[in-house]
C-alpha cells in the first residue's frame, strides 16, 4: 500500500523515477549484488538501499523490489540492516507473502551476538504487523524478555504490545502479561520497567471489560505497593518515563494525609525539572492529591505558580501556548493567586498571535480592584497594535474587564477614547462593547451617548458595530437629538445593507424611536416597515410583518412588547459555566485544556482504540444479491474526502440531516465509537440514561399537540447482550453466509425514530447504547438498509446477525435475524425491536 | 502516544515519514495540514501547535523552515507531544550541524535511525543527545573519509547505552577524557518593555547556566553562587541533586560529558537596563517625522556590543527616507528598518532621523511601530548573579576551570 500523495508537490529530485523502469533497474542492480562478497559490495548496496529508501520516503511505490532487498539483507553491516528493516516494515503489511521471506533473517538476527542487532531485529520483527506471521513472534519475544541486555528487554516489552495489537488472543494466551508484570516489578533497568508499564497499561485498559482478572490487575497497578515502588525509583527513569509514572500516580488514591505529604515531598524537585512535560505531570499529581484538603490545595497553587510562570517565559512559543492554556484553567479557579503577577502576561511584540490571545485572556481573568488600572493601560497599548486581530481582542478584553468590575469609571473613558482613534475596526468593536456596557450599567448612558452621538454612521461598516450603533440609536433616541434623522438616513440605504442582522436592528430601532418620539420618527418607521415587508430575508420580512400587525392591533400593546422598561443585565450568559471548567480541570494535562472543552464535547466522533480493526474493514464486502445498494463500511477512497472534512462541517451536515446520499463512512464511525466506548463508558451511560427520561416527557407533550401517538414500548426482555461484542467484518461475512435466517419480522417504527433516521449515525449510536453494533449501512431514503450484530453476554456466547430494512416513508421495518442459537432469536428480536422503538431525534 | 511523525519542507512537501504504531497514518493528513496552513494565511509560525483534524490531533512545531508534525488519535499530555518534537528538532540540529531541507534530505537515513531510537510504538524513549551519540554516530567528515578508505566503517557504534552499569543514566561509567577541563557559562537574556515615556513597564532576566565538562571518571561538582537569593525560579538538569539546593542553595551534580544546560532561572524586579531608545514620531499632513535616539542608560561596566534597533513600519507608509549619524540603516521591501549601531561612540550619541510619506488620504500615522533592540554584553550577568566557586571532588589535581558571563537582549521592546 503505497501512500498516494495527492495535492502534494512532487520532489524536484532529479533521480526520481518517472515510471517503473527505474524501479526495475534498481531491482536488477540489487539482484546482481545480492550474493556478492567482493570488497566494496556493501558500499554499493548501501548506495542502492539509500536510493530505494529515498524513493519510499517521497512516496514512490518500490515494493516491487521486496525480494531483492531481502536477498541483499544478509550482511553484517549494521546500517544496511537498519535500512533493510525500515524498508521491510514499510511494505510487509501490503505484501504479507513476501514478508514471510524476511522472517528467517530477522529470526536469525534475533539470536545475534550483538545486543544492538538483537534489539533492532526484534523491534522490526514486531513491527511487520502481518497477522499470519504472529506464530513466529512468540518465541523471539519470549527469549527477548529474558535477554541479558536491557536494550533487548526494553524492545521486547514494547514488542508484546505490538503483538497484542496484531493478535490479542496470541498475546494473551502466551504468558507474556505475567512476564511483563514480573519485569516491571523486578528489572534493574528503568527503561525496561517503563516500557513494561506502558505496555501493560495499554493492554489492560483495552482488555479491562472482558476479563475479571484483568480489571483486578489494573487496579493492582494503582496499589500503594506498586505506586510507591515506582515513585521511589523515579529519578532513575528518563524524563518521558517519569511522565508515565506521574500520570499513574495522579490516579492513585492515598489512604491518609501522611501519604499525600510523603508523595509530595518525594516529588517536589520534579517541579524544577527541565522538561516541561514532567513539570506539568507533577503539578497534576499535586493538584489531584490535595483536592480534598482545601488549605493545602491553596498552598499547592502557591508552590506551582513560579514553575509555571517560568515555563511560560522560557520555553518555545509552542510550549508557552500549552502551559498558558493550563495556567488559564488554574486562574479561573484561583484568580487572586496570579493577580500580582499580571506583568507576566504582557504581550511581547514578537510572540505569535495564539500566545498573545491567551495572554489577553489571562489578563482579563486576573483583573481585579488592585491591578485593573495597570492592566487596562497595557491593553490600551495593544489596541494600536499592527495585528488587527490582537487589537480587536484587546478591545474585547477591556470590555470584559469593564463588565466584571464595579468601578468602571476609568474604563468607560478609555473605551470612549478608542472611538476617537477613528479606525474602522476599533470603532466597530468599541461600539459593541459600549452597547453591552450600557445594558449592564445604564447609569453611564449620558457619558457614552454623548460620544456615540458624534460618530458618523458612515464610518461604521462592520455589521456587528453597525447593529450596536443602531441599537443605541433606538434605545437612547431620547438622549440623542438627531436619532430619528440618523435612522432615516440609514434607512435610505436599506437595499445596500448586506447583513440581515443590521436590517433587523433597523426595524426594531425605528419602532423604539417611534414610541419615544412619535412625530419625528413616524416617517422613518413607515419607510422601515415598507422596506422590511419587501425584504427577501425571511426573518427580516417576518419581523416587519409582526411589527406591522402588532401596531395595527394595538399601539400600546406594541409598545409594551417592543419597548418595555429594561432591567440592567447582571450576568451575561456566554461565560463558560463553572461546571464545564470543573470538567476540564478533571482532565488536567490533557488536550481538553488546550481546547477549553471537556473531552466528551469533542471526542464524540473521534476515532480511538486499536486501529487494525478499523482499517481492515476496508476489505469488507457484504454477501451478494441483496446488498446492491449497501455501501461497504469504510473504504479509504470513499471516505478520503469525508475524513478530511472538518469536524464542524460534518456536524453541520448531520444537523441539517441533508447527507442522506453521502453516508459518512458509517462502519468506520461506528466501529470506532464502539472502541472508544470502552474509554468513555461512564459518560455515554450517563447520557443514554439521561436522554430518554427527559426526551420522552417533553416530546410526548409535543406529540399530543402534533397528533402523533407515542407507540407503546414493550418492556425490555431479559436477554442480556455483551456490550463489548467484537466481530470483524470478514467473520461477519462468513457467518452471514453460513447461517440461515432464523426469524423474519416486520413491525412499525416510531415516527420520531424516522426523523432521527435522516442521519444513519444516530441509529448506529443509538443501537450501540443497547449493545447492538452496526457493521454496515446504506441505501437511499425512503429505503434504508443496516447490518447489525450483537452477542449474548459471555465470552463465547452466540452472535446475532441482523439485516434490517427500514422504509422511512411507511415507517415500517423488516428484520432478518441469523443466529447460532435459534432458540434465542425470538427474545433477541423483541429486544431489538424495543431498542429500535426507543430511537428518537437527539 | 504519537502515531506518526512527518517532516515537511517549507513548501509542504513530505521529506520524511516515520510510522510509529500499527495504525498507519495516511500521508493525506499532511495535505490536509498544508491546506489548513494556507487557509490560515500561509505563515507557519502562526499556526497553533495543536490542531484537531477530522481524523487525528496534530502536534506541530516549526523550526528553520521545517515543520515537525506528529499525529495521534488518543488522549495524551499535550506538552509531551510538543516537548518531544522540540527535542527532536534540537537533536537533529545538533547531529546535522544545523537544520534545513538539504541537510535532512542528505542525511535522511540518520534521521530515521534517530527517530527509531527516540521513540518506539509512539512512546518517547531517550532524547538525551549524548546517549544517542553513543548509539548513532553523527555524520562527520572523518567518518565519511573513513568509510571511503576502509569501506567498512558504519555510523553505528556497537556500544549500547549501558544504563545498568552506571549509577547515573546520563553518564557512561568508564569515561576517559584527554583534557581535564570544565567551563561554566552564565548566559542571560534581558526581556524588557519600555513605554514611550521611557518608563520601564516590565523587566526580567531569563538566565541559563551552561556547563561544558570534559572530565574523566565520576567527577562530583559543587557550584555555589555569591547571591543565590535573587534567583526567582530555578529549573535543573536531571543531574542536579535537589536537597543541597534546597538546604544551602548550592548546585551539586555529576555532570554528563560535553556541553549541557545545568540550570535555568529567572530574576525579577530589575531596575537597571543598559540602553535607552527614545523614538519620536510626529505626523502632519501626510508626512511623518521620525527621530530615534539611542544611548547608555545604566552603564553595565563593560562594553555594549552589537547594538541593533529594528522596527516595522505599517503598510500605509508609502516611502521611507531615513539616515543615521552612526552605523548603517537598511530598509527592506516590507518596510522593516534595521539600524545596526555596533558600539556607542564616545563623542556622540547615535541618532536616526528621517521622513515618512504616508498613503494618500492619511493625515497622520495610525499605528506606531514597536522598536526592538538587540545588544550583547560580554563579561557581565546583568541580573547581578555571581558565581562564588566551583569545587570538584574525585578528580586528579591538574584541571582547568573557566567561567564566563554574557548578557544578551531578549525581547527588549520600546513603544512609540
Amino acid at each position: 500500500m503505497a501512500p498516494p500523495v495527492p495535492n502534494l508537490p512532487k520532489t524536484s529530485s532529479p533521480s526520481q523515477p518517472s515510471g517503473k523502469s527505474e524501479v526495475a533497474d534498481l531491482k536488477l542492480q540489487l539482484r546482481q549484488l545480492a550474493g556478492s562478497i567482493a570488497p566494496g559490495a556493501d558500499d554499493s548496496r548501501r548506495e542502492l538501499f539509500k536510493k530505494v529508501i529515498s524513493f519510499m520516503t517521497v512516496g514512490i511505490d518500490v515494493s516491487a523490489a521486496f525480494s531483492e532487498m531481502v536477498m541483499c539483507s544478509a550482511t553484517s553491516d549494521v546500517v544496511l540492516k537498519k535500512m533493510c528493516y525500515l524498508y521491510v516494515c514499510n511494505y510487509a503489511r501490503s505484501n504479507p507473502d513476501l514478508a514471510l521471506l524476511t522472517i528467517n533473517f530477522l529470526q536469525k538476527d534475533c539470536r545475534d551476538d550483538d545486543p544492538m542487532i538483537r534489539g533492532l531485529a526484534l523491534r522490526s520483527l514486531c513491527s511487520l504487523r502481518v497477522a499470519n506471521l504472529v506464530e513466529y513472534l512468540v518465541s523471539p519475544l519470549t527469549s527477548g524478555l529474558r535477554d541479558s541486555s536491557p536494550y533487548v528487554r526494553m524492545v521486547a516489552a514494547i514488542g508484546v504490545l505490538k503483538l497484542y495489537h496484531i493478535s490479542p488472543s496470541t498475546c494473551l494466551d502466551s504468558d507474556f502479561l505475567a512476564m511483563l508484570k514480573a519485569l516491571m516489578l523486578n528489572d534493574p533497568d528503568a527503561q525496561v520497567v517503563a516500557n513494561c508499564l506502558s505496555s501493560l497499561q495499554e493492554i489492560w485498559s483495552l482488555e479491562a471489560g472482558n476479563l475479571e482478572t484483568v480489571s483486578r490487575e489494573r487496579e493492582a497497578l494503582l496499589s500503594k505497593q506498586v505506586v510507591y515502588y515506582l515513585l521511589n525509583r523515579i529519578k532513575e527513569f528518563n524524563e518521558w518515563a517519569q511522565c508515565l509514572i506521574l500520570e499513574l500516580a495522579s490516579k492513585y488514591i492515598p489512604s491518609d494525609s501522611n501519604e499525600i505529604f510523603d508523595i509530595m515531598n518525594l516529588l517536589e524537585d520534579r517541579l524544577q525539572h527541565a522538561n516541561s512535560a514532567v513539570v506539568l505531570a507533577t503539578i497534576k499529581v499535586f493538584l489531584y492529591l490535595t483536592m480534598s484538603m482545601t488549605d493545602v490545595h491553596q498552598q499547592v497553587y502557591e508552590r506551582i505558580k513560579a514553575p509555571l510562570l517560568t515555563l511560560v517565559s522560557s520555553g518555545s512559543p509552542e510550549q508557552s501556548y500549552a502551559v498558558l492554556s493550563h495556567l488559564h484553567l488554574l486562574v479561573m479557579r484561583a484568580p487572586i493567586l496570579f493577580s500580582s503577577d499580571y506583568k507576566h502576561f504582557y504581550c511581547q511584540y514578537s510572540e505569535p498571535a495564539y500566545v498573545q490571545k491567551l495572554k489577553l485572556e489571562m489578563l482579563t481573568a486576573i483583573a481585579n480592584e488592585s491591578n485593573t488600572y495597570e492592566i487596562v493601560t497595557e491593553l490600551c497599548e495593544y489596541v494600536a497594535n499592527v495585528d488587527i486581530s490582537i487589537s480587536r481582542e484587546s478591545i474585547r478584553a477591556v470590555g470584559k474587564i469593564a463588565l466584571q468590575q464595579y468601578d468602571v469609571n476609568a474604563i468607560v473613558d478609555r473605551l470612549l477614547q478608542f472611538l476617537e482613534m477613528e479606525k474602522d475596526y476599533v470603532t466597530a468593536e468599541t461600539l459593541v462593547l459600549v452597547k453591552d456596557l450600557l445594558r449592564k450599567y445604564p447609569q453611564w448612558s449620558h457619558d457614552c451617548i454623548a460620544v456615540v452621538g458624534n460618530i458618523s454612521s458612515k464610518n461604521v461598516q462592520e455589521p456587528k458595530g453597525k447593529a450596536a450603533l443602531i441599537w443605541m440609536l433606538g434605545e437612547y433616541s431620547n438622549d440623542m437629538l438627531d436619532a430619528p434623522y440618523i435612522l432615516e438616513s440609514l434607512l435610505e440605504n436599506w437595499n445596500e445593507e448586506q447583513a440581515p442582522e443590521v436590517r433587523l436592528h433597523l426595524l426594531t430601532a425605528a419602532m423604539k424611536c417611534f414610541f419615544k418620539r412619535p412625530p419625528e420618527a413616524q416617517k422613518a418607521l413607515g419607510v422601515a416597515l415598507a422596506a422590511g415587508l419587501a425584504d427577501s430575508h425571511q426573518d427580516v420580512h417576518d419581523r416587519a410583518l409582526f411589527y406591522y400587525r402588532l401596531l395595527q392591533y394595538d399601539v400600546s400593546v406594541a409598545e409594551r412588547v417592543v419597548n418595555p422598561p429594561k432591567q440592567a443585565v447582571s450576568v451575561f450568559t456566554d461565560a463558560p459555566s463553572s461546571d464545564i471548567k470543573d470538567h476540564i480541570f478533571d482532565e488536567f494535562n490533557t488536550l481538553s485544556v488546550l481546547y477549553q472543552k471537556p473531552a466528551y464535547m469533542f471526542t464524540d466522533k473521534e476515532h480511538r482504540g486499536p486501529f487494525e480493526f478499523a482499517e481492515e474493514l476496508g476489505s469488507l464486502s457484504l454477501g451478494t444479491g441483496s446488498v446492491e445498494n449497501v455501501i461497504p463500511a469504510q473504504i479509504y477512497e470513499a471516505s478520503d474526502n469525508d475524513l478530511l472534512l472538518s469536524t464542524s462541517e460534518k456536524e453541520e451536515s448531520r444537523g441539517l440531516g441533508n447527507n442522506d446520499s453521502v453516508y459518512s463512512a458509517p462502519g468506520y464511525d461506528t466501529s470506532l465509537i464502539s472502541l472508544e466506548d470502552k474509554q468513555v463508558q461512564p459518560e455515554s451511560n450517563f447520557l443514554s440514561l439521561a436522554a430518554p427520561t427527559m426526551a420522552s416527557h417533553t416530546s410526548s407533550v409535543l406529540d399530543d399537540l402534533l397528533g402523533l401517538g407515542t407507540p407503546i414500548i414493550p418492556p425490555p426482555p431479559t436477554l442480556k447482550l455483551n456490550p463489548k461484542a467484537v466481530l470483524d467484518p470478514s467473520n461477519f461475512q462468513r457467518k452471514w453466509g453460513q447461517l440461515t435466517t432464523s426469524l423474519t419480522e416486520e413491525f412499525s417504527i416510531n415516527p420520531q425514530g424516522v426523523v432521527a433516521l435522516k442521519v444513519p449515525q444516530a441509529l448506529h449510536r443509538h443501537m450501540q447504547g443497547h449493545s447492538i453494533q452496526c457493521i454496515a449501512s446504506g441505501g437511499q431514503p425512503p429505503s434504508l438498509k443496516f447490518f447489525f450484530f450483537a452477542q449474548k453476554e459471555g465470552e463465547t456466547s452466540p452472535f446475532f446477525l441482523v439485516e434490517c430494512l427500514i422504509n422511512t416513508s411507511s415507517a415500517k421495518a423488516q428484520i432478518n435475524i441469523k443466529t447460532e442459537d435459534p432458540t434465542l432469536s425470538q427474545p433477541f428480536s423483541t429486544l431489538f425491536q424495543s431498542a429500535l422503538l426507543l430511537l428518537s431525534p437527539s | 502516544m504519537l502515531q506518526c511523525i512527518f517532516l515537511l519542507s517549507d513548501s509542504g512537501e513530505v521529506m520524511l515519514e516515520k510510522q510509529m504504531t500499527g495504525h498507519r497514518v495516511d500521508r493525506s493528513i499532511c495535505g490536509w495540514f498544508w491546506d489548513y496552513v494556507i487557509s490560515q494565511g500561509g505563515d507557519s509560525t502562526k499556526i497553533l501547535p495543536v490542531i484537531a483534524s477530522p481524523t487525528h490531533y496534530i502536534f506541530q512545531i516549526f523550526r528553520e523552515g521545517i515543520t515537525f508534525l506528529a499525529c495521534t488519535q488518543v488522549e495524551m499530555p499535550p506538552l509531551m507531544g510538543i516537548e518531544f518534537l522540540c527535542r527532536v528538532a534540537d537533536v537533529l540540529t545538533g547531529y546535522l550541524g544545523g537544520l534545513n531541507e538539504d541537510l535532512i534530505k542528505d542525511n535522511f537515513i540518520i534521521v530515521y535511525e534517530l527517530l527509531d531510537e527516540m521513540m518506539d510504538n509512539g512512546f518517547p524513549l531517550t532524547t538525551v543527545p549524548n546517549i544517542l551519540r553513543e548509539m548513532i554516530a553523527p555524520p562527520n567528515i572523518v567518518s565519511k573519509v573513513l568509510s571511503v578508505v576502509t569501506g567498512k566503517s558504519s555510523n553505528v557504534s556497537n556500544i549500547l547505552p549501558d544504563a545498568t552499569a552506571s549509577p547515573v543514566p546520563w553518564r557512561k561509567s568508564d569515561l576517559k577524557s584527554s583534557s581535564n577541563e570544565v567551563y561554566v557559562d552564565l548566559i542571560e537574556e534581558l526581556d524588557a518593555i519600555l513605554s514611550r515615556e521611557g518608563v520601564l513597564v516590565k523587566c526580567e532576566v531569563y538566565g541559563e547556566v551552561h556547563v561544558n565538562s570534559h572530565l574523566p571518571g565520576f567527577p562530583d561538582l559543587t557550584l555555589s553562587f555569591a547571591n543565590p537569593s535573587i534567583l526567582n525560579d530555578v529549573r535543573f538538569h536531571p543531574c542536579v541533586r535537589f536537597r543541597p539546593w534546597e538546604g544551602e542553595q548550592i548546585l551539586s551534580f555529576v555532570p554528563p560529558d560535553g556541553e549541557f544546560k545545568l540550570a535555568s532561572y529567572r530574576v525579577k524586579k530589575l531596575k537597571n537596563i543598559p540602553i535607552y531608545v527614545k523614538p519620536q514620531l510626529t505626523s502632519s499632513s501626510g508626512h511623518c517625522r521620525v527621530n530615534v535616539l539611542v544611548g547608555i542608560r545604566n552603564d553595565p561596566g563593560k562594553v555594549i556590543e552589537n547594538i541593533r534597533v529594528q522596527f516595522q513600519l505599517p503598510s500605509c507608509v508609502e516611502s521611507v527616507d531615513v539616515s543615521s549619524n552612526h552605523g548603517t540603516v537598511n530598509v527592506l521591501a516590507d518596510k522593516t528598518c534595521f539600524w545596526s549601531i555596533g558600539r556607542i561612540p564616545k563623542d556622540k550619541s547615535p541618532s536616526l532621523s528621517g521622513n515618512l510619506v504616508l498613503e494618500l488620504g492619511l493625515d497622520r500615522l495610525p499605528v506606531f511601530p514597536v522598536f526592538r533592540v538587540g545588544f550583547k554584553i560580554v563579561g557581565v550577568a546583568l541580573s547581578g548573579l555571581q558565581i562564588n566557586k566551583l569545587e570538584i571532588k574525585n578528580m586528579p589535581a591538574r584541571l582547568y576551570k573557566g567561567f564566563r558571563a554574557i548578557t544578551k537582549a531578549g525581547e527588549y521592546e520600546v513603544r512609540s
